[in-house]
């Protein structure tokens, strides 16, 4: 991405490209302005401190971003500091457009009709429970309390979900040809 | 029944975050070792990644991008300008528990400061996300705080971010009033003994709102505290009771 080609303008381009996901994201955990606001703020001076330790090889930039949005959200909601929590890694991202901005625009609306798609598709049990963890932060155990079944079944309910998540973006070519390789 | 059996069914959630610290820690460990947990852990964290494309984009608030590149210049910044100190000896409110006398530092004006930044931005980014080759300085430890306001400033917030390794914190103001004419925000360090000292003057923007840096850094002081005092230089000690205040610990 730009980062690499020497534009000194690369952070105001990155702010500007995922600006409205990442407080979309914060929103979503926290339902608060003023602290989604400050998610994405310590999210951007996450990436911005840390810099030279990114690794294209492991993940696009916005994957890094959104996670660390999602991550420090969560410790807003749960009260937590960063130190507590398992931190959700760098992953490889979704097939991500290097070209235009009008080809990376069409290339995102692709990567979220799919990825809709494949979560309006799958049972609304297993659905809940990934989005309670991950939009909620609630553990496996905490689930469970709340759905009323043994934390066994909310662990099987994760795993069918993220299973079918990832063979349905799989399949339609929306993961990198060497996911399975990478670090 | 082994540790395999035991575990490879909780990947997801630990993929997920939600399993408890102590499970979390002996998962990274199991999956380390087992070559089909780990192949399972990534396809799990690309489905996972995913997620967030299935939140509709918000435009956040258009202040939100200054904020975001005064920290970052901050934050990357080491030879900040520094504001003119000024000695003088003055009386302190006894709800302050006075020392006698007091060195006061200040910014004169922290809009100003932030112009400087984000000026210094635009050298930095280069050096920071571009130049990957160049050398970079470690991570800087960053502390988090939170002020709250009191009496006539109820409602209004502030959020400090210590950047220690540059010596500079960010104050970002929220939800305070606006100002009767010739007045100013007065920010002020309060050492564990109750002395206070000046660090920073302001004027909130339409909203309420205001990004503040304070070029020094925290360590020594146990509080910190807003006034409101005459304007445009402040007061050299405050005249009245804090009415925004929050504990730097």
């Amino acid at each position: 991405m730009v980062l690499a080609a020497g534009n000194q303008d690369a952070l105001l381009e990155l702010y500007d490209r995922y600006a409205g996901l990442a407080y979309a994201v914060a929103m979503r955990v926290l339902g608060d302005p003023a602290r989604a606001e400050d998610a994405v703020q310590e999210a951007f001076l996450k990436i911005w401190t840390n810099a030279s330790s990114f690794d294209p090889r492991k993940g696009s930039l916005r994957t890094w971003l959104i996670t660390a949005v999602r991550n420090r959200s969560i410790d807003f909601l749960r009260g937590r500091g960063a130190h507590e929590r398992e931190e959700l890694e760098l992953q490889p991202d979704l097939a991500e457009s290097h070209g235009s901005d009008p080809w990376r625009e069409v290339s995102l609306s692709l990567e979220r009709a799919a990825v809709r798609q494949a979560v309006s598709s799958l049972p609304a049990e297993q659905r809940q429970a990934v989005q309670l963890a991950y939009f909620g932060g609630y553990s496996q155990a905490e689930i469970a309390d709340m759905t009323k079944v043994p934390v066994s079944t909310v662990k099987g309910r994760m795993r069918l979900a993220l299973e079918k998540l990832h063979s349905y973006l799989q399949g339609r070519g929306l993961y990198p040809t060497d996911l399975e390789a990478a670090p | 029944m082994s540790d395999h059996e035991a575990l490879e069914g909780a990947v997801a959630a630990w993929v997920l975050g939600a399993l408890d610290t102590g499970e979390a820690e002996a998962m990274r460990v199991h999956v380390e070792g087992c070559a089909s947990c780990s192949q399972a852990a990534a396809r799990f964290r690309a489905a996972a990644a995913s997620l967030p494309l299935e939140v509709d984009e918000i435009a956040p608030p258009a202040r939100l991008r200054e904020r975001v590149l005064v920290a970052a210049a901050a934050a990357r910044s080491s030879t900040l300008p520094s504001a003119p100190a000024r000695k003088k000896t003055v009386p302190v409110n006894g709800r302050w528990k006075p020392a006698a006398t007091i060195q006061v530092g200040r910014l004169y004006a922290a809009a100003a400061a932030a112009t400087v930044l984000l000026a210094l931005l635009v050298g930095l980014v280069a050096g920071a996300l571009v130049g990957r080759n160049s050398v970079t300085p470690a991570p800087p430890q960053v502390a988090r705080f939170t002020l709250v306001g009191h009496g006539p400033l109820t409602g209004a917030r502030g959020t400090v971010i210590d950047l220690k390794n540059d010596g500079v914190t960010l104050v970002d103001f929220k939800g305070l009033p606006a100002l009767a004419k010739g007045k100013v925000y007065e920010v002020w360090l309060i050492t564990p003994g109750g002395r206070p000292e000046a660090a920073a003057v302001f004027v909130p923007d339409s909203n309420g709102g205001k990004v503040v840096l304070v070029s020094r850094p925290l360590s020594g002081f146990a509080q910190m505290a807003v006034t409101t005092e005459d304007g445009p230089d402040g007061a050299t000690a405050p005249t009245q009771p804090p009415q925004l205040y929050g504990a730097l610990a």
